[in-house]
């Protein structure tokens, strides 16, 4: 099989630095992780230096990802002779029972981690990924929430929270978990977004106004966010259209509805130029919004 | 009883929808042609919209998505007519409370509406069964319906293709709804594996 260099002409630095470039955003591409990092492991360790103690466990993880315990064994063997006795080894060790889905022994091995070191965050962690995995999520969140007392800056952890509580249908708890990340990071139009959703979902009419505010302040963090947009959008016409509302609430939200009308339809223009597919869903997009117009009573 | 079939194209485009996303939970919807059926003649779902992954029990995308691919729909003498969910867990294969009101909702403008879970742990490189159980309201509740009863128009056509993708990796290049959230530009009717699954008939 054609070598990662070979397929895409890249040559080892360029693989290093994307490897670099997923490790530093998070990505969860493994398989591509495991294909670009094999190669630079098995031709060229000698050149990394330093850095291919944290490529081994970059690759290791994406292998566990991608069932190649060949790999992630391979990985772990050269972290743990290169570091013996390190916890955040261990980590990885543990990591690897889980995907075996051998859970007790793994849990055994973060307990063991935090025996020796009751404040690694990590392994209290894994142990919650763990709960979650077995599908016990009342005892995921329970553990998480226990957690989030003493480690109350944990961004992860919070977002974590609000995605358990979502996905139990307990959007209030959600929303909760949201207001903590948008009052440490309010420049992130991301949580904005998505805590309007959660009181979208919730529902009634201060719900629904709440989350049209947040799905406006969103777009003023980034006048691109088409989720906050559509959000706008939506939000705007069911107040517009509530029976519970007054007359100047009616009007002044049928005017928010109508500027963000105009402006799907902008956003859809400016992605079309002309090609045929997109004039497609751009004459659906005016259709949709079309069909759920507010008649004014 | 109307059963529900899924063509090759349906069946494929959802499975390679799972395959994209494998540590999240996957939806979406499936379309079948607005027409007068025969008695006993079955819906045939003809093509599958991946709409999310991830967070999936949120309201606002989900309305959109729906009212939006309503109206593409309508254009395109399609209905909406089925609704499919792979959750996160590789073993967990029930519908939770969203996805049966996600059903319920299309169930009200085609009442023979199907609640597909796709079940994670028989997708594989061979394809060796159908990764998919279908439910149907009966009685104000899902029902999972016969495992033996066929999906799919043509199983082993859809098996030999979804065999093939999987194996060209054209999971990658799949679009769903939250991609075109993200870039207008990407196109979520997925013509080019569209075509490619034409190729591969």
């Amino acid at each position: 099989m054609a070598s990662v260099s070979d397929m895409y002409d890249v040559t080892w630095e360029e693989m290093r630095d994307k490897l670099r470039k997923w490790r530093e955003e998070n990505y969860r591409n493994s398989e591509q992780i495991v294909e670009v990092g094999e190669e630079l492991i098995q031709e060229h360790a000698s050149k990394l230096g330093d850095d291919i103690w944290i490529i081994y466990e970059q690759v290791m993880i994406a292998a566990l990802d991608c069932s190649r315990d060949d790999l992630a064994t391979t990985c772990l063997h050269e972290l743990k002779k290169q570091f013996q006795g390190s916890h955040r080894v261990k980590r990885l060790a543990g990591m690897r029972l889980e995907a075996l889905e051998r859970y007790d022994e793994a849990f055994k091995m973060y307990n063991d981690i935090l025996q020796d070191d009751s404040t690694n965050t990590a392994a209290r962690k894994r142990k919650i990924a763990i709960l979650k995995a077995q599908g016990k999520s009342t005892e995921a969140i329970r553990e998480l929430n226990e957690y989030l007392e003493q480690f109350v800056g944990d961004q992860e952890a919070w977002h974590e929270l609000a995605e358990l509580y979502i996905n139990e249908h307990d959007y209030a708890k959600a929303a909760f978990s949201l207001e903590e990340l948008m009052m440490t990071n309010p420049h992130n139009h991301l949580y904005c977004e998505q805590y309007a959703e959660v009181k979208y979902t919730q529902g009634g009419i201060e719900n629904l106004e709440l989350s049209r505010k947040y799905f406006a302040q969103a777009l003023k963090l980034n006048n691109r966010n088409m989720r906050a947009l559509f959000g706008l959008y939506l939000s705007a016409s069911h107040i517009a259209a509530s029976p519970k509302v007054s007359a100047k609430v009616k009007k002044d939200n049928v005017k928010y509805a109508a500027w963000a009308a105009s402006q799907i339809n902008r956003a859809y223009q400016l992605a079309g130029h002309g090609t045929k597919e997109t004039k497609c869903s751009l004459k659906a997009v005016e259709e949709m919004l079309e069909s759920m117009q507010i008649m004014p009573s | 009883m109307t059963v529900i079939k899924l063509t090759t194209q349906a069946y494929c485009k959802m499975l390679l929808h799972a395959a994209k996303y494998p540590h999240c939970a996957v939806n979406g919807l499936l379309v079948a042609e607005n027409q007068k059926r025969k008695d006993g003649q079955p819906v045939l779902c003809v093509d599958c919209v991946p709409l999310f992954h991830g967070t999936l029990a949120l309201a606002p995308m989900m309305e959109i998505a729906l009212t939006l691919i309503d109206t593409w729909c309508k254009e395109n003498k399609y209905v909406i007519a089925g609704y499919y969910q792979a959750n996160e867990r590789i073993k967990e294969t029930r519908p939770n409370q969203f996805a049966e009101k996600v059903a319920a909702r299309i169930a009200e403008n085609f009442s023979e509406a199907a609640l597909i879970m796709v079940d994670n742990s028989n997708i594989s490189m061979g394809c060796y069964d159908p990764a998919i159980s279908v439910f149907e309201h009966h009685d104000n509740k899902w029902k999972c319906r016969d495992a033996s009863i066929d999906c799919c128009e043509d199983w082993s056509e859809a098996q030999k293709i979804m065999s093939a993708l999987l194996e060209d990796r054209s999971y990658d290049s799949l679009i769903d709804f939250d991609n075109h959230l993200d870039d207008l530009r990407n196109d979520w009717t997925n013509p080019e594996i569209n075509k490619s699954i034409l190729h591969l008939c």
